[in-house]
C-alpha cells in the first residue's frame, strides 16, 4: 500500500486522559498569568489561547494535498499544511494589523477577510491551473458526491489517482479556514499590542511613542511565532494532508483544539513574562 | 483624494511587482525542484532511474522565502539605517540574501543527492555549477521584487510593521502562493511528461519521471524554461493579485465608514472568486470526462 492508498487508522480515536490532562495544564497556566499580571496579562492571554484556538480549528479546513497532489494523484493544494495555513494568515495579520488603529472588532474581520481573500485566489488559480494547463478536472477521492454543490465525484477520478484538484466544497473549506486563520493571528497580536503599548513605557523608561515601534515589532513576531506553532500542530493532529471539511480526519478538531490551546498558552506566558518580570 | 491617487499608483506598482516576483520565485523553485516534486526526483533514482535533476528540497518553498526575503529586507533596513539609497539598500540587501540562498542551494544539492549514492546516483559537478547560478538569478528577482514591495508598503503606504517582519510575512505568502500554483505543473505536466495528458499520475508510475530531453539528458534548465511558459505566470499572477487586491481594498475603500469599506469589498472580492472557482469547475465537467460511466445508485 502507497503514502497515497493508505487510510488514516490510529489516531482518530480521542484519548480522554490527554485531553484532562491538556485542560488542567491550561487552568495552571492561566493560574500563573493570574499570579503574575491578574488585570492586562490574563486578559491578553485569554485573547492569545482563543487566537490559537481558532487558527488550530482553522487549519483543518485548508485543503492540502502535499506531495501527491502536484502529481494529480491526491485532491487538495500541492503543499505542506502549515506552509499554506501560514501564507494565508499571515496574510490576514498584515491586513488586520493594518487596521488596528481602527477598532477591535474591524482589525479582527478585518484580518479574516485578508486570510480568506489569499485563499480565494490561490484556490481559484489552483483549480485554473489544473484546468487550463492540465486539463485535470476537479474530483475528491473521500466523498462520492460534493456536500455542497451535489456533483458527483468518481466518474471524472482518473485510473489509479485518489482524486485531483479542488472540488468546490474544498474551497470553501480553503476559504472558511484562511477566514479563522487570519481572524486568529490578528487577535493574538492585538492582544499582545495593548499589553505591550501599556506596559513597555514602564520597562523601558520611555514614552508611549518612543515605545511604539518596538511594541508593533514585538506583537507581530509573537503572533507569526503562535501562528506557526498552532499551524505544525495541527499539521500533525492530520497527518500531513486533509481534503477539507467532508474529509473523515475534520472530525478529530477536538484534539487540536486542546492541543492549540495548551500551546498557546504556554507561549502567550512567555510573550507575557518579558514585560512583567 | 490626491493621497488615495498616489495609493493607487504605489498599489499598482506592487502589485506588478509581485507578479514578477511570483512568476521568478515558482522558476526558481522549478530549477531546483524545490516544490512538492522534489519527492519524485528523490524518489527516482531508488526506483532505478538514475537523472539529472537539481534537487535542493531541504526546506519548503514559504519557510525558505521567508527566510531569504526576511533577509534581504533586514539587511536592506540596516543599510537604509546607514543613510545608504534607498535602491541601492535593497539591491545589496537582495544579493547578500541570495548568497545564503546558493550556500543553501549547494549544500542541499550536494546533501540530498549524496543521501543516493547507495541507488547509484552520482552528484553531476557540472549540474551543480550551471542549475546553482541560474536558480540563484531567479531568486534575486523574486527577493528584490518583494522587498521592495514591503519597502513600498512601510514607507509609502504607512503600514505599522517593520521592513523585515513584512519581508518575513510576504516571503512566506510568496513561497505558498508560488508552490500551490505552479507545483502541479511541474508535478504532473512536466515529470511525468510522458503519462496520458488529462489524467492525473497512476500511483503505480511514481518515481518514473522524463529522464530524456531532445537531445541528451533532461536537465533542471530544461524544466526551468518548461514551467516558465505556463506555471510561472500563473504563480505571478495569483501572487500579484493577492498583493493588488489587498492593497487596492485598504487603500481606496478603508476610509468609507471607516474599516467596514475594506471589508465589505474583501468579501465582494472573496465571492466573486468562488463565482469564478465554480465557473471553472463546471466548465472542466462538461467539456473533460466522465473517465467512467457514473455509478447508478442501488434501488431502495
Amino acid at each position: 500500500m502507497t503514502a497515497v492508498a493508505a487510510k488514516p487508522a490510529a489516531g482518530s480515536a480521542m484519548n480522554p486522559t490527554a485531553m484532562v490532562i491538556g485542560v488542567v495544564m491550561l487552568i495552571i497556566l492561566l493560574g500563573i498569568a493570574y499570579v503574575v499580571s491578574p488585570g492586562l496579562g490574563l486578559m491578553a492571554l485569554i485573547g492569545v489561547v482563543i487566537g490559537g484556538v481558532l487558527i488550530g480549528f482553522g487549519v483543518h479546513f485548508v485543503p492540502v494535498g502535499g506531495a501527491p497532489a502536484a502529481m494529480g494523484q491526491a485532491p487538495g493544494i500541492a503543499t505542506g499544511v502549515a506552509m499554506l495555513a501560514a501564507g494565508a494568515g499571515l496574510a490576514g495579520l498584515f491586513g488586520g494589523a493594518w487596521a488596528a488603529d481602527q477598532g477591535f472588532v474591524i482589525a479582527v474581520i478585518t484580518g479574516g477577510v485578508g486570510g480568506g481573500m489569499m485563499m480565494a485566489i490561490t484556490c481559484m488559480m489552483v483549480n485554473f491551473v489544473y484546468v487550463f494547463g492540465m486539463g485535470i478536472p476537479a474530483a475528491s477521492g473521500k466523498v462520492a458526491k460534493d456536500p455542497i454543490t451535489g456533483d458527483t465525484q468518481p466518474e471524472f477520478k482518473s485510473q489509479g489517482t485518489e482524486g485531483h484538484g479542488l472540488p468546490f466544497v474544498s474551497f470553501v473549506g480553503g476559504v472558511t479556514g484562511g477566514i479563522l486563520g487570519g481572524a486568529g493571528g490578528t487577535l493574538i497580536y492585538l492582544e499582545l499590542l495593548s499589553l505591550y503599548q501599556a506596559t513597555l513605557p514602564t520597562v523601558l523608561n520611555a514614552s508611549a511613542t518612543q515605545v511604539l515601534p518596538i511594541a508593533v515589532a514585538t506583537a507581530g513576531i509573537f503572533a507569526i511565532g503562535m501562528f506557526l506553532v498552532n499551524a505544525v500542530l495541527t499539521a500533525y493532529n492530520i497527518t500531513g494532508t486533509i481534503e477539507g471539511p467532508h474529509d473523515p480526519k475534520f472530525k478529530r478538531w477536538p484534539r487540536a483544539i486542546v492541543a492549540s490551546a495548551v500551546a498557546s498558552a504556554l507561549c502567550g506566558l512567555v510573550a507575557i513574562l518579558i514585560v512583567t518580570i | 483624494m490626491e493621497q488615495i491617487v498616489f495609493g493607487i499608483g504605489i498599489t499598482a506598482l506592487a502589485g506588478a511587482l509581485a507578479t514578477v516576483a511570483g512568476s521568478a520565485e515558482d522558476t526558481e523553485s522549478n530549477i531546483g525542484s524545490q516544490g512538492d516534486p522534489n519527492s519524485q526526483v528523490q524518489l527516482a533514482p531508488q526506483m532505478g532511474f538514475v537523472h539529472r535533476i537539481f534537487n535542493k528540497a531541504v526546506a519548503g518553498e514559504p519557510p525558505a522565502y521567508g527566510l531569504w526575503c526576511a533577509l534581504g529586507a533586514g539587511l536592506a533596513w540596516a543599510f537604509l539605517a546607514m543613510q545608504i539609497n534607498a535602491v541601492l539598500a535593497i539591491v545589496l540587501g537582495s544579493l547578500l540574501a541570495v548568497f545564503v540562498q546558493g550556500v543553501y542551494a549547494t549544500t542541499a544539492y550536494l546533501g540530498r543527492t549524496a543521501s543516493l549514492s547507495k541507488f547509484g546516483q552520482p552528484v553531476y559537478v557540472d549540474i551543480l555549477k550551471s542549475m546553482t547560478t541560474v536558480a540563484m538569478a531567479h531568486a534575486f528577482v523574486a527577493i528584490f521584487c518583494t522587498v521592495t514591495i514591503c519597502y513600498l508598503i512601510n514607507v509609502a503606504l504607512g503600514h505599522p510593521f517593520p521592513l523585515p517582519l513584512l519581508g518575513f510575512i510576504w516571503g512566506i505568502t510568496l513561497g505558498a502562493a508560488g508552490s500551490a500554483t505552479g507545483n502541479p505543473y511541474y508535478g504532473k505536466e512536466r515529470q511525468y511528461q510522458n503519462q496520458k495528458f488529462g489524467a492525473g499520475v497512476p500511483i503505480s508510475a511514481s518515481g518514473n519521471i522524463v529522464r530524456y530531453a531532445e537531445a541528451g539528458e533532461r536537465n533542471s534548465l530544461d524544466n526551468g524554461f518548461f514551467t516558465s511558459k505556463f506555471g510561472g505566470p500563473a504563480s505571478g499572477l495569483c501572487f500579484g493579485l493577492i498583493v493588488f487586491l489587498e492593497l487596492w481594498r485598504t487603500v481606496v475603500f478603508d476610509k468609507l465608514s471607516p474599516g467596514w469599506g475594506a471589508i465589505i469589498v474583501g468579501i465582494l472580492i472573496i465571492l466573486i472568486f468562488t463565482i469564478v472557482d465554480r465557473y471553472i469547475e463546471v466548465w472542466a465537467r462538461k467539456n473533460y470526462g466522465p473517465y467512467t460511466a457514473p455509478v447508478k445508485e442501488a434501488a431502495p
